[in-house]
Formats: structure tokens, sequence, C-alpha cells
């Protein structure tokens, strides 16, 4: 048990916060332990932490995805320039939204993996021009009037209290958490994270697991931007900007290395659901939304900070410099 | 045959010079091209237009253009921005007799204020450039938020030299004006060129971007200088928030939003490697100016909608850094492959030219000093 | 001793421990005003060592240190060079987005706060003529050729007006041609009155440009002599002379059927002519300079870098190798000589860095990886080779060298592979790791495996390896059997001399 707290510090100290958010939470506010309180905390941020999910992939695989918001809104805006200009059965024109996801994403895969692109630039264009595509489909109309079903699968309770995409968030990171820690596949996003070289050398198809990578995190996008359409029950070109950031925020809060190689899945629903406390908490004690979103860059800046000063200390004592590497004469 | 010693001319060009050329002869490309589809295209009201509309984005490209150079970046210049507008705004609204260049030094020394907590938590705290400037960017939001208490400050509660300053002109030539706060920012832009090619700290910033571990061997303090990096890149943002006061007059808490994507696609389309290195501020300034430029004479091409603006600047991103790393490929296969001759490369080169040259791709852009000091022994 | 020569960088009883390894012993070094002065030893003898403690990337543990009479204790490597010292290696470490000029001036402290350009250039075009160095100093770095890059490294040098140049193998990646011009400008350093200390493995190039000559070996001070003194046949048994019989010896057996064999592999501007074949049982060893192409052919086998020529065939079927996958997949692994970078993934655990290449075989359905059968393959390599560590959790880099080397073999054996390639498998590990490798190398030797081992280490190539092959300059110069190799007749051979 000590072990394994020594090698997951950084889950532990955000259990640690999240266990005190809560129980701060549950003294100030009599409605925050409620059920609606609890489903209401993650439907308002529900789109953000889906995509989080499979964000934390990507940067443990050392690249970045800034393009999922943008993403998010393209997707969501095929699905309604279909809805609006064809007669394409509904289910089709999702099927078709999703797919537009998942092919921003091989796009950006293809010219990262093909052109040795950094990824952070690659996706940035991605950002820039995928939103810009939801403009040209949507321009300025807000496009809604989906069939009944829809909207009720996005603002509507499916299961007991819980609606559809609430239901897809746990599903999803449950499933990540699997992918991740227990199968060949999450193996690979780590090693190759941690040292893509190494892993090219021992046989690991990195091109491969990259572009699959940038291919979920489209797909993904796209799912979360269809559930963002359900749940406002329209869509304009301005859908979901600006998210990513907030996204990106909560996977490096999560312990996950901007660098690659290192993070869990567990780490970065510690930090999701810290995240959203802090937001519900502050939202029920009548603290601004900005005072929240502060609040969470400090969280941000501390979480590698703070580390860093403890190692710089401990290095000064005596005997607690970095270990000596053999000699390679 | 007659362009030959033209060509070798270029080719004897530094990449950045030929860079910037590229711009310029882009932008006037693109002028051209508009102008034969466009009625009454090459007016003064379109030429003010783009400059008034670009001064924001050109001094914060500049700004992202001095991180960037030494493998940073800063993601908070858009809420700087927003903190320097307001306070600056609030000042003037309850002392509205001081003078103009009083709001200047204010707006600026609240920019370099936000910049030096981003350096000293990059140079000495440790902490990557991406993640303390998006934990700042949220941060300094915050501050300003709080200070203004959701309260505008609104144009008409400000001096009236403001608002005059928006539209005053220091030379005009049939319809063309050379709007003051375009002046500044091209006065700023030549400036810091200046500053950054010819101090001895401009070129060290180069060295630390282009190679940490040889600018460590040489001595150069790469915290100190990393740390006025991001200090200057505040200031910036700082006099870019003051502008933003003057061209939009109402400063609301959100003052700002969303620059610090647009700044960096415009220094990145304006030739400034997110690897560190290379770049200059003239070019971020060419890029920022191209971009307006093709936004706003989009939106007059009657077969296109305003819509596509966006798309097709997404498209030139792309496309600017696609040409860019062939460029540069290029250039260091000619440095690897010229060695080989009858005898062989060594073998860590024959490898995998592209290894050392082409690092990981996230390591590097946020990549600071402090990691390269972890040299194994 | 007058009028003798005057000394200018004196190092006295200089040693340097790494853990269990001596890297230098009680060594004595003296570098006179305008003379070059080479440095000649086997991998491991210290030389680089010795570098990094003149330049003050490392403190010495004991000896003394003077620099022109005073005691010279530099701290890091800009302070040495301010105090006259300098060191340039076989891969520069320029700024490639600089000019020229500035990559000369950059270190300078003493240039004020503006650059001015156009002096700097002027400044930097003189100090290139004073050493006949044909550069345009306003052209970007990046874009010389490695010759011109080591250039600009010499003229920064000048610049710093030191008194002391190190040149580390700067002729590793040199053609014939460049290493003429190198030359020219160590001859003008040496008339400019600088101390060139000129370490390489050729030693055609040593007689051609040296004044004087040291030998090192195994961390030790073996000789100082006027060239004209030295033989080449003196110097190589100095460099080597060490007793094969400390070697692990070798289980006699017959090998078997031929499993790989390799005929004209080229790749272009690399190496060419390579035609070899190994049996089943057999090591065969491959020894040669670094950088004479020994790695880019095991490269070539393993798909990293595939050949553009010749024919690979196993157990007689051709095949064609484009990657890493095709290797493992037709039965070659590769155990790298750079454990850190391409070997080992330092931050992840012993168990997953021995799985890494055979990922597959634990894979159940929906991908999950049978974390049991894992463990208990990674728990009985971890016994059959002894790898000393906390636990299989325990990242390797919290591993020493030796077992970290274990660890990184432990995921080759796993891969159970026909042919197996090591490089430098005992680079940089202490004497107890080393000949329990070699016990490893012989018993898969016995179990059937064919071995090919890259070593720089010239004793362990004669002790471990049935057959031998030299390369020199990316060409296999001739393949002897154990019986008819002696050290002397292979370094000769790697070095060119016979």
């Amino acid at each position: 048990m000590s072990e394994w707290a020594r090698s997951h510090r950084w889950e532990v100290v955000l259990g640690g916060v999240l266990v005190i958010t809560i129980v701060a939470n549950a003294i100030l506010s009599p409605y925050y332990l409620g059920l609606d309180n609890i489903v209401n905390l993650f439907w308002l941020s529900i789109e953000k932490i889906i995509v989080a999910v499979i964000m934390a992939f990507v940067i443990i695989n050392g690249e970045i995805d800034l393009s999922v918001a943008s993403v998010m809104g393209f997707s969501a805006a095929v699905l309604a320039t279909l809805h609006e200009s064809t007669g394409l059965p509904f289910v089709a024109a999702i099927l078709i939204a999703l797919a537009a996801g998942a092919l921003a994403g091989l796009i950006q895969g293809l010219v990262v993996v093909k052109l040795q692109l950094p990824s952070l630039v690659v996706t940035l264009a991605g950002l820039i021009g995928f939103r810009g595509a939801a403009r040209v489909l949507l321009e300025d109309r807000s496009v809604g009037e989906f069939p009944e079903w829809f909207d009720r699968l996005g603002q509507r309770a499916l299961l007991g209290p819980f609606p559809l995409a609430v239901i897809v968030f746990g599903v999803a990171l449950a499933i990540a958490w699997f992918v991740l820690d227990r199968t060949a596949f999450g193996r690979k996003v780590y090693v190759i994270g941690s040292s893509a070289e190494v892993s090219r050398y021992s046989g690991v198809d990195v091109d491969g697991v990259k572009i699959r990578l940038f291919v979920m995190s489209g797909l993904t996008a796209g799912f979360a931007g269809v559930l963002f359409a359900a749940r406002l029950g329209s869509v304009r070109g301005s859908l979901a900007e600006f998210f990513e950031l907030d996204i990106i925020t909560m996977v490096l809060l999560g312990g996950v290395s901007i660098f690659g190689g290192s993070g869990t899945m567990l780490g970065v629903a510690l930090a999701i659901f810290t995240v959203l406390n802090i937001r519900n908490g502050l939202g029920l004690a009548n603290v601004d939304g900005i005072i929240q979103t502060g609040t969470v860059g400090l969280l941000l800046i501390g979480s590698v900070l703070v580390p860093n000063l403890a190692s710089h200390i401990r290095s000064r004592l005596p005997f607690g410099g970095p270990p000596l590497s053999t000699a390679d004469t | 045959m007659s362009s030959i010693p033209a060509l070798s001319a270029l080719r004897r060009l530094r990449p950045d010079r030929l860079k910037e050329l590229s711009l310029v002869a882009l932008i006037a490309l693109a002028v051209i091209i508009f102008g034969l589809v466009v009625d009454g295209y090459y007016s003064g009201r379109f030429f003010n237009r783009v400059t008034t509309s670009a001064v924001i984005v050109v001094i914060l490209a500049a700004a992202q253009a001095l991180v960037v150079i030494s493998r940073n970046v800063d993601l908070s210049v858009g809420s700087t921005v927003g903190v320097a507008a307001y306070l600056t705004a609030d000042f003037l609204q309850n002392n509205s007799g001081a003078h103009p260049l009083i709001a200047v030094l204010i707006a600026v020394a609240v920019g370099a204020a936000l910049g030096s907590i981003n350096g000293l938590l990059v140079a000495y705290g440790g902490v990557p450039a991406i993640i303390v400037t998006l934990g700042t960017l949220a941060l300094f939001r915050t501050l300003v938020s709080l200070y203004s208490d959701g309260a505008n400050v609104t144009a008409d509660s400000l001096p009236d030299w403001v608002i005059e300053l928006n539209g005053s002109t220091i030379v005009s030539a049939g319809g063309f004006d050379l709007r003051t706060t375009f002046a500044v920012a091209i006065v700023v832009i030549l400036g810091l060129q200046w500053l950054l090619a010819r101090m001895r700290w401009g070129r060290r910033l180069y060295a630390i971007g282009s190679n940490p571990d040889a600018a460590a061997q040489a001595g150069i303090p790469a915290r100190r200088l990393t740390m006025w990096s991001f200090v200057g890149s505040g200031a910036l943002a700082g006099l870019a928030g003051f502008m933003f006061m003057v061209r939009v007059g109402t400063v609301s808490a959100t003052a700002g939003s969303g620059l610090e994507l647009q700044s960096v696609a415009a220094a990145v389309v304006g030739g400034v490697s997110i690897l560190g290195g290379t770049g200059t501020v003239l070019g971020a300034f060419l890029g920022a100016i191209l971009i307006d430029t093709l936004r706003l004479s989009l939106v007059r091409v009657p077969q296109v909608s305003e819509f596509w603006r966006d798309a097709v600047l997404g498209v030139l991103v792309l496309i600017s850094v696609i040409t860019d790393s062939v460029l540069t490929r290029r250039l260091s296969r000619r440095a690897g492959s010229a060695g080989v001759g009858n005898r062989m490369e060594a073998s860590t080169q024959a490898v995998e030219p592209t290894a050392s040259t082409a690092p990981s791709p996230i390591t590097t852009p946020v990549g600071l000093a402090t990691r390269e000091e972890s040299i194994d022994v | 001793m007058n009028p003798g020569p005057e000394p200018v960088l004196e190092l006295r009883l200089v040693s340097k421990r790494f853990g269990a390894t001596q890297a230098l012993a009680d060594v004595e070094l003296i570098l006179y005003r305008s003379e070059v002065h080479a440095l000649v030893g086997e991998n491991g003898a210290g030389k680089s060592t010795l570098i990094k403690i003149a330049t003050g990337i490392y403190e010495p543990d004991t000896g003394t240190m003077e620099l022109g009479g005073h005691v010279f204790d530099p701290g890091d490597p800009a302070s040495a060079q301010r105090q006259g010292v300098a060191a340039i290696y076989q891969e520069p470490s320029i700024f490639p987005d600089l000019s020229v000029a500035e990559n000369i001036f950059i270190g300078h402290q003493d240039r004020g706060l503006l650059v001015d350009r156009k002096r700097m250039e002027q400044d930097a075009a003189e100090v290139l003529q004073r050493l006949d160095i044909d550069l345009d100093p306003s052209q970007p770095a990046g874009a010389l050729t490695v010759a011109g890059q080591q250039a600009v490294e010499i003229a920064k040098a000048i610049s710093l007006d030191v008194k002391v140049l190190i040149m580390d193998e700067p002729t590793a990646a040199l053609s014939a041609h460049e290493v003429d011009r190198l030359f020219r400008q160590v001859r003008r350093l040496k008339q400019l009155g600088v101390a060139v200390l000129f370490i390489s493995h050729r030693l055609d190039e040593v007689f051609e440009i040296a004044d004087r000559v040291s030998v090192f070996r195994d961390g030790r001070h073996i000789s100082s002599r006027p060239i004209t003194d030295v033989t080449e046949e003196l110097m190589v048994r100095e460099m080597v002379g060490r007793d094969p019989s400390e070697f692990f010896i070798r289980t006699p057996q017959e090998p078997g059927q031929v499993v790989l064999s390799v005929e004209d592999l080229a790749r272009h501007g690399v190496f060419r002519d390579v035609s070899f074949d190994v049996r089943a049982g057999e090591v065969l060893g491959f020894a040669g300079l670094v950088g004479a192409g020994r790695t880019d052919v095991a490269l070539a086998l393993f798909g990293v870098a595939p050949a553009d020529g010749g024919t690979i065939t196993i157990d007689g079927q051709p095949v064609t190798i484009g990657s890493p996958t095709d290797a493992l997949n037709h039965g070659i692994a590769y155990l790298s000589e750079d454990r850190r970078k391409l070997g080992l993934s330092m931050t992840q655990s012993v168990t997953t860095n021995i799985t890494l290449a055979t990922l597959d075989r634990y894979t159940l359905s929906f991908g999950l990886i049978d974390h049991e059968a894992e463990n208990r393959d990674a728990a009985g390599l971890r016994d059959r080779l002894g790898i000393r560590t906390a636990s299989l959790d325990t990242p390797v880099d919290n591993l020493s060298g030796g077992n970290q080397q274990k660890a990184m073999l432990a995921k080759w054996l796993n891969a159970e592979p026909r042919v197996l390639i090591l490089d430098e498998p005992t680079r940089g590990i202490d004497v107890g790791a080393k000949a329990e490798v070699h016990r490893f190398i012989d018993e898969l030797a016995r179990s059937g495996m064919a071995i090919i081992m890259i070593s720089s280490d010239l004793p362990e190539v004669l002790a471990m390896s049935d057959r031998i092959a030299i390369m020199r300059e990316g060409s296999l110069q001739g393949i002897r059997t154990r019986d008819d190799a002696d050290q002397e007749s292979v370094m000769a051979m790697a070095v060119g001399v016979a």
C-alpha cells in the first residue's frame, strides 16, 4: 500500500484535496450532497470532461491536441447542416458527424506523423481551421429543431437521475482506465510517450499508435460535440469555443506530464472531480465563476511548482543529489 | 539566365530575412489578387481598417515572438491585455486629468509585473512555460474580474482623448491614414527588432532557443534572460491592453479573451519557429498583417462569405508551418550529408538524420532552462 | 630543462572514480606551448573523463591541475574557456540558427551591450583568415557541413584566446579532404602558440599531426613520448596490452547450420559490400573503430535504417527487412549500444521493459495484458540473468548500469531470437557484471543462438568470438578465425596500417 502511495504521490494529494473540497462544500451548503446537485455537478461541464479523458491519452503519448473544441463545433455543425438541408435520416447524420470528427483527427495525425511536425502547431492550425469550417457551414445561424428523441436524450435523465452524457462519461472513464492501465495499447501509449525511439527500436508501431490516438481524439470530440448539440437543442458555429484550454488544464492537473510518459487515469479522474467540486462548491456559495477558474489555474501551477521546490530543497541537503550515472569514458 | 545573379543574391540572405521578404511578397500578392476581384479595393478606407484592426495582434505577436524565440510560449497574453486595459481604464475614469503617457506607463507596468510572475515561475520555479501561462491565463482573468466586480468601464466615462486617439492620424494622403496607434505599433516593432538583432541579450535569446546545451556551455545566463523575456512579453501585452482600451472604448473584465492563440498563430505564420531559435519580430508583425489582410479582404469578396476567413486562416497556418519545416530540414540535410566522402559518417549520425534536429513535439516548445540543466554527469 | 619547452597545462596524479569504476587512476599529462599532443587509447581508457576534468565538467577526486603555472580549477566549461581551456567534439555544439560570426563571439563576456554586426563579422573574418578558414561569417552555422561547424568552433576558441584546445575525435565524421583542411588549421593553431590535445583512434592521423603522443589504458597513463620515438606496433601494443586470460573462456562446440547470411549488403554513403554468415551456436565478433560502420550494419539487419543494396538470407530464404517489426518476425533482435536513448525506457518498470518487444505474446482478448504471465516471464529472466532490483515494478532508471544492461538483454532474450546482435554489450558496466554478461553470451551460443557481437573492447572480442569480422571506414576488411587473430593484427586491420 505504501509502495503504491509512493508511486502515486500526486493521486494521493489530489484525493486529499478532493476530500477536503467535498467536506467543506457539504458543511457550507445544505444542497451540496443532494442528488440533483451531484448530477448537476457533472452535467454543466460534461462535454469538456468527456474530451479530457481522451486528451489524457494524447498528452501521455507525448503529443497535444489543441483542436478538440473546434472539432466539437465542426462535428455539431456537420450534424446541423445535414439536418437542415438534406432529408437524410437523423441517425445517419449523426454517424456522418462522428465520421467528420474522426477524419479531422486523422488528417492532423497524419500531418504530425508523416511530416514530423510538432502537434502543438499542427493542432493550432486545426483549432483555427475546423472552427472556420464550422462557421462556413453555419455562418451566423443557429440551427435547431432536432428530432424530439434527440433533444430528450440530451436534456433528460435516461437511467435513474442520470442523463445520457453523464452515463457516457462514466463508461468512457471506465474504458479509458481499462485501456490505459490494463491493455497492450495503453502500455504502448506510455512507452512511446516516455521514449519514442526506444519503442521504435523495440518493434513498437509508434506512428500507428499516434495516428490512432489522433483519430480517437477527433472522434471523441465529435461525439462530445453531438452531445452538446443535444443538450443545447441547437447549434451555432461558436459551439464549445475556447474549451480546449480548460480541457488541457484538467489533464495536466491530474498529474499527466506535459512531456509525456507519465500520468494515470485515476489522477485525471480525481482532477476532474476536484475541478468540478471546486466550481460547484464555489458556485453554491455564490462565488463568481471566474474565481472558480482562477482557483483551478492556481492549482495547476502549484501542482508542478510545489514538487519542484520540494526536490530542489531536498537536493540542497547533503547526500541528496542526483545519483551519478556510470562512467562512459 | 539573367535570373541567376538575383537568385544567388537571395541565397546569400539570412533565412530570417528571406522569410520576411516572402511574407511581404505574400501580402503584396494577396493585395493584388483581391484588387482584381474586389471593386474599389484599393481604397484608403480598407488600408485604414486593416491597420487599426491589426494593432493589438501585431503587438501581441511581437510579445509572443520574444518568448517563443527562446523555446517558451506565453498563453497568458490575452488575460494580461484584459488586466492592463481594465486597470488603465479604471484609473482614467477616476483621474480624467492624467496625462496620456501616464496611462501608457500604467498599462505597460501592469503588464510587466504580470510578466515577471510568469518569468519567475518558468525560469526559477522550473515549471514548463505552457503550464505556467495556462495557469496565469486563468489567474490574471480572475484578478481583473475580482477587481471589476462585474462593472464595465464605459467609453463615456473615459477622457475624450482616449476616443480621439483611436481616430487620430499622424499623416494622411489620399484617404490613406497613418493612425497614431499603428504608428506606435510600428515604432515598437522596429525598436524591438533592432534590440533583438543588435543587443547582446537579444542574440543570446536566440542562442538559448537554438541550442540550450551549447548556451549553457558558453556561459549564457539562461534563467535571467528567460525571466526578462517574459517581463518583456508582459510589458508588450500591457501596451496592447492600452491599445485595446483606445480601440474598443468600453472595457469589460473579459477584454482580450482569445488573443493568446491568435498571437501564437501570427508569430508562427510570421516564421517564428515554435521550436525556438529562429524568427524575427518583424516576421511576426508581417504574419499578423498578412492574417488581418486576408481576413478583412475575404469579407470583401462577394462570392466568399465572411465565414470563410477562419477556415482559410487555418490552412494558411498549416502551409506556413509545413514550408518552414521542409526548408529547415533541407538546410540540416545539407549539413548532415556534405561530410560524407570516402569516409563514413559517425554511426550515430547515420542512423536517423532527423533524430537530433526534430525534437519531440511537446518537450521542445515548452522546454526550459531548468530541464536542460539536469545534465547527467 | 632550459631552454626547454614551456608547459601550459599540467595534470598531476589526477584520479576519478564512478561507483565501482576507476575511470582515471593517478594520471599525469603535461601539454607544452605550440605542440600537438596526441592522446590514444581504447574505449574505456579514460580519455573522455580526462577531457571532462580539464574542461570543468567533472571535478577530479584527487590530483592537481595547473594552467600557466597557476592552480586551475574551472568549475564549469564556460569558466574553463575564459581561463583558456576549450574543447571541441566529434559532433560540434553550435547554434544552428545563428550566423558563423555570432557563433564565434556569443560566449564573449567583454563585447558590450550592443552587437555591431558589421564589426563582429569583420572580426570573425579576421579570425577565420588567421586560421585559413574559408567561410562566410554572415552565413547561418546550421547550413555548414560538420567540418565547417568544427572550423567555427576552432575559430571560437582562437577568438577566446585559448591556451589549450582539446579536440576529441574531430576527424570521425570528416572526409579525407576535410581532414587535410582540419590539419592545416591545427598547424596554424600550433604556430599561434596553442597547445592542442588531439584525440583520435586513427593512428595514421596521429603520426601525421602529432609532436608527442601519450597512451592511456584502463584509466592509467602508460607512456608519453615524442612521436619520433614511437612505432605503430609499439603504440598498438601499449593500447591493448591486456591479458585476454582475464576473460571468460568459451565452451568449445561445433557450430551448426548457417542461420543468417548477408551478401554485398550496402547502404549508400554509410557502408558497402558487407558479406558474411553466422551459424547457429556461433559468436561472430565485429571489431573496428568507432564509426567504422559496424553499428550501421546492425541497424540495417534490424530494419531501423534498412540497407539499400545486397541480400539478407535467413535459413536459406531471402528476406526483406524494412522495419524492426520485420526483423523481429524473422527472429533478429538488436541490443543497442545506447542504453539510455535507444535501449530502455528509463522511467518504466523492469517488467514493462522486459516485455516491450514481445507485448503481443501477453495480450489476451480485448487487448488485455496478462500481467501474471508477464510477471512470471520477467521474474524468470530476472532470476536467470541475476538482475538485482528492489522489485519488478521498479523503474529501470533506479537500477545500476550493469543491471540495466541485463534488463535490456532480458528484453531480447524474451523475444527468443534466432540471431541476436549485441552492440557493445559490456560498455560502461563493472567487471563483475561484465563477466556475467560474458557467461550468458556463451550460454546462449550453446543453446544454438547465432550471435553477432560488436565490441570496441578488443580483448573481449578475441575472447568471446569464434570468428572476428573487422570493419574499417564502412567496409569489411576481412574475417579471421579466433586462432588466426591476435590483438595486434586485428587492431592493425582496424586502423588501416596493415
